[in-house]
């Protein structure tokens, strides 16, 4: 039974009532392959789409007007909820910006428990991608298996930060804790497994017939279009475009891992599917080059800035300057020079970038959050057009946008 | 042929159960709560992992289905937006009843962390909730067991009361 | 009569500040140590009125005047090669000199290099769309508008793009108060029951350390529990406090770590 409220009646969805045969169909905001809350206002010819007007806005909570309202520290476990099928990556962006800003040199055991976790949750994000984009296109199998694999990796993350989703994992200026007894033993009898894995997913993929006709052709994003939208990641690389900011641009340590960065020239569905492989199976690479690393490092966790980093929790507990210190930096905040920055970081989906404008207070008086995943929503908008509608589930499954990232 | 004596009231092997249509009607609710597919933020992530491999929803016979009609359980998993707030309303409207609503993680709560102009402040505000589940973002564990609650609860009201609208307030 | 507060600026402040703080300032370098940039400069100061121009945390910035956005980023992009638009917005500088700042973050993937355009508009200047040269501009600019109100001249959707249609007010702004005005705090309400449902449904809970002292159905107080739903407007009785360990602590044992299990195996 139903109460009484204004809504107006549900089949105001369609539109019937126009001469030129032009038929308009609305994709959600809930739809179940939507990947979140996109609505999509889609012009059709019979089965063909004319012109998609993408419609985001849903899961907007306006991140940007909180951070201008906090301190700094108090706003890196917001940004866990910005793509969060991989949070690490977003703390870590929001670390590094912040540390650039105050000119912040972290120490080398930081470093590679940063480049860890970063790679985790590039294989999680990954795994998370290959299970619902197959889930999609109605591969129930590779579904499961993907999830069965990503469950192993949560499992890891809460060995480290003790939450599965939303890691808060990473602080400015290093990392809060060190990798517990096991972690290593443990993500190595996973990478292990891994190339298995993945041969298991491309053996049920790669030549599956329905697979193919999904994904082969559809969705061909050309160079000048990518590079004209902003694409940045797996989109960009798809597209011929050879783009890694780990490459290009190197932070943290990964001028001193070897990996290759997988690019395609075919810029369709399939070619973006096979760089999320390609890419899982370097990221295995770079996590072993990091666990060698990670034996010959100090003790260190944490950059040594009593103006804007406290102090270990061993001399707060036992020197009285460095509780104050501590004291202060909780409640008043750290203040960062004034300034502004923009880092541009290789998160799973692409380019999360940070712009701080600080003014010399314990807020940021402007903080504007890049993420990938808005462009590559945006691109929908030209990429749609010409395409037929059940090559909309499939495009919007290999472009990996998560909502938590376009809305903000 | 062979000839059977049976003593109806004594032996264990009636084929008679005796009961009342409130136990059977809720006993079969209970145990096929079929949810919609309402993974907003976050918690969606989770919701989903709760129904894939090693959670493994089926068990409690909650089937994740992707249209209202067939639907008699709204997990909101996530933050709810007032942009959004419409649409989860007209969904609402159009299950049918009987049906229930779990609201998973802080957010739809009582919007949790997001205490800015784009959410609202807690899903009950404009649907009716059954149970609040706390958590940022709540486990799997935790939505299994918040199912399991809701089944006691389902259990025992009466098979006829869910039909009475339910309160906003 | 009551003290006058500026609404220009309603953001929440640090409670603390100190007079004395000179804040520090991130380093900014001269373009000419920079072969490249000082090379990109040279190129748009031939052509365009540059007004500053620094190195600051290895990015270019480059100030340039509002009404010459469009060929500047044109110069960039078809000459020297800047071919990705990473990131546009605006500052608000509303309640300091009534002016909002405009930023193009710019990179180039020859040159490995980033870029920051920034121009400066009155508030109810517009702008120029670069979303011919750059396609990604397109969602940038509307989103711009959306939360700013900044109006892009030339743009083909100009729409509001992150909240609703029928949505006032630009909230990022900093006259928009981070909860929300009265037509964000209601705006759900009115839309799905009307404005005669505000009393019955009632205002939001903004403060999340709400407790009310007579609600006994939703919070209980320790030291005066009483039922579940009971009417506590006339007073309460005390219930004095108990503690189980004050003979002693009987069912807690000391953890003895040569009994305990441990459990190695994560797959078992």
């Amino acid at each position: 039974m139903q109460q009484a409220n204004r809504l107006r009646p549900f089949f105001e969805n369609i539109t019937f009532d126009r001469d030129d045969n032009e038929l308009i169909l609305n994709f959600g905001p809930q739809h179940p392959s939507a990947h979140g809350q996109l609505r999509l206002m889609l012009h059709l010819q019979q089965e063909q789409i004319t012109k998609a007007h993408p419609d985001i806005g849903y899961l907007h909570r306006g991140m940007e007007k909180m951070a201008e309202n906090m301190i700094y520290n108090e706003f890196m476990p917001t940004t866990d909820r910005m793509d969060y099928i991989a949070s690490s990556s977003n703390n870590y962006g929001f670390a590094l910006a912040v540390e650039e800003l105050i000119g912040l040199d972290v120490p080398r055991r930081a470093k590679v428990i940063r480049m860890m976790l970063l790679e985790t949750n590039r294989l999680m994000s990954h795994l998370f991608w290959l299970a619902t984009t197959a889930l999609d296109i109605g591969a129930m199998t590779v579904f499961l298996f993907a999830f069965r694999e990503r469950e192993y990796l949560m499992d890891l993350i809460e060995d480290y930060c003790g939450a599965r989703l939303t890691h808060a994992a990473i602080r400015i200026g290093g990392v809060p804790l060190d990798l517990p007894d096991n972690f290593i033993a443990d993500l190595r009898k996973f990478l292990d497994k891994l190339p298995e894995n993945i041969k298991d997913y491309e053996d049920l993929l790669d030549t599956n017939r329905i697979w193919l006709m999904r994904m082969e052709n559809v969705g061909v994003i050309s160079k000048e279009m990518a590079l004209s939208w902003g694409c940045s990641g797996v989109m960009l690389r798809a597209s011929g475009v050879e783009w890694d900011i780990r490459k290009e641009e190197p932070y943290e340590l990964y001028d001193e891992v070897e990996f290759n960065v997988p690019v395609s020239d075919k810029g369709d569905n399939y070619a973006r599917y096979k760089l999320y492989m390609a890419e899982m199976r370097e990221s295995a690479k770079i996590l072993y080059q990091a666990i060698d690393m990670y034996e010959g490092t100090g003790l260190e966790l944490m950059a040594h800035a009593p103006q804007y980093i406290s102090a270990p929790k061993i001399d707060i507990m036992t020197q009285n300057y460095s509780l104050m210190q501590h004291f202060v930096l909780v409640t008043q905040g750290m203040r960062p020079p004034v300034g502004e920055v923009y880092v541009a970081t290789e998160s799973p989906k692409g380019e999360l970038g940070y712009y701080i404008n600080s003014q010399g207070g314990a807020y940021p008086y402007r903080l504007k959050l890049r993420a990938p995943s808005f462009w590559h929503t945006g691109i929908l908008t030209d990429l749609l057009p010409g395409h037929y509608i059940p090559d909309v589930v499939s495009i919007i499954g290999t472009t990996n946008i998560v909502f938590g990232e376009v809305d903000r | 042929m062979a000839q059977h004596q049976v003593n109806y009231l004594k032996d264990g092997g009636l084929p008679v159960a005796l009961t009342t249509i409130d136990k059977v009607v809720n006993w079969g609710r209970s145990n096929s709560l079929w949810a919609l597919t309402y993974g907003l933020a976050c918690c969606g992530i989770e919701m989903m992992a709760s129904g894939a491999s090693r959670y493994d929803f089926d068990r409690f016979g909650t089937i994740f289905r992707a249209s209202p009609r067939q639907a008699e359980l709204m997990v909101v998993a996530g933050t709810l937006t007032k942009k959004h707030a419409e649409f989860i309303r007209r969904l609402y409207d159009q299950m049918t009843e009987p049906k229930w609503v779990i609201s998973m993680g802080s957010c739809a709560n009582t919007g949790g962390m997001f205490n800015t102009y784009a959410t609202v402040q807690g899903v009950d505000r404009v649907i009716p909730v059954d149970l609040y589940l706390p958590g940022c973002a709540p486990r799997p564990e935790t939505l299994q067991y918040a199912v399991l609650l809701l089944q006691q609860k389902i259990r025992r009201e009466s098979a006829s009361r869910a039909q009475k609208p339910k309160r906003l307030m | 009569m009551r003290a006058y507060t500026p609404k220009d600026d309603v953001q929440k402040k640090p409670y603390y500040t100190d007079r004395y703080w000179v804040a520090p300032q991130v380093a900014k370098s001269d373009v000419s140590a920079d072969a490249v940039f000082a090379a990109d400069l040279e190129a748009i100061k031939a052509k365009f009125e540059v007004l500053d121009a620094y190195i600051q945390v290895k990015q270019m910035v480059v100030v340039i005047n509002a009404v010459d956005n469009f060929s500047v980023i044109e110069l960039l992009k078809n000459e020297l090669e800047y071919n990705q638009l990473s990131e546009m917005s605006a500052i608000d500088w509303l309640a300091d000199e009534g002016k909002f700042e405009i930023f193009y973050q710019m990179l180039s993937m020859s040159k490995r290099k980033r870029l920051r355009i920034k121009c400066k508009i009155d508030e109810k200047e517009s702008l120029s769309s670069v979303s011919s040269l750059f396609r990604s501009a397109d969602w940038s600019e509307r989103e711009m508008y959306d939360m700013f109100g900044v109006v892009v001249n030339n743009h083909p959707f100009m729409k509001r793009i992150l909240m609703p249609d029928d949505w006032e007010g630009f909230p990022l702004r900093k006259t928009y108060p981070l909860q929300g005005d009265e037509f964000a705090q209601w705006y759900e309400v009115d839309k799905i029951f009307g404005k005669e449902a505000r009393e019955i449904i009632g205002p939001e809970n903004r403060d999340p350390a709400r407790v009310d002292r007579y609600d006994t159905e939703r919070f209980s107080r320790l030291g005066h529990e009483v039922p579940r739903g009971a009417d506590i407007s006339q007073g309460e009785p005390d219930t004095p406090l108990v503690y189980q360990e004050e003979g002693g602590v009987f069912l807690i044992q000391k953890f003895d770590a040569e009994k305990s299990v441990v459990i190695s195996d994560r797959d078992r």
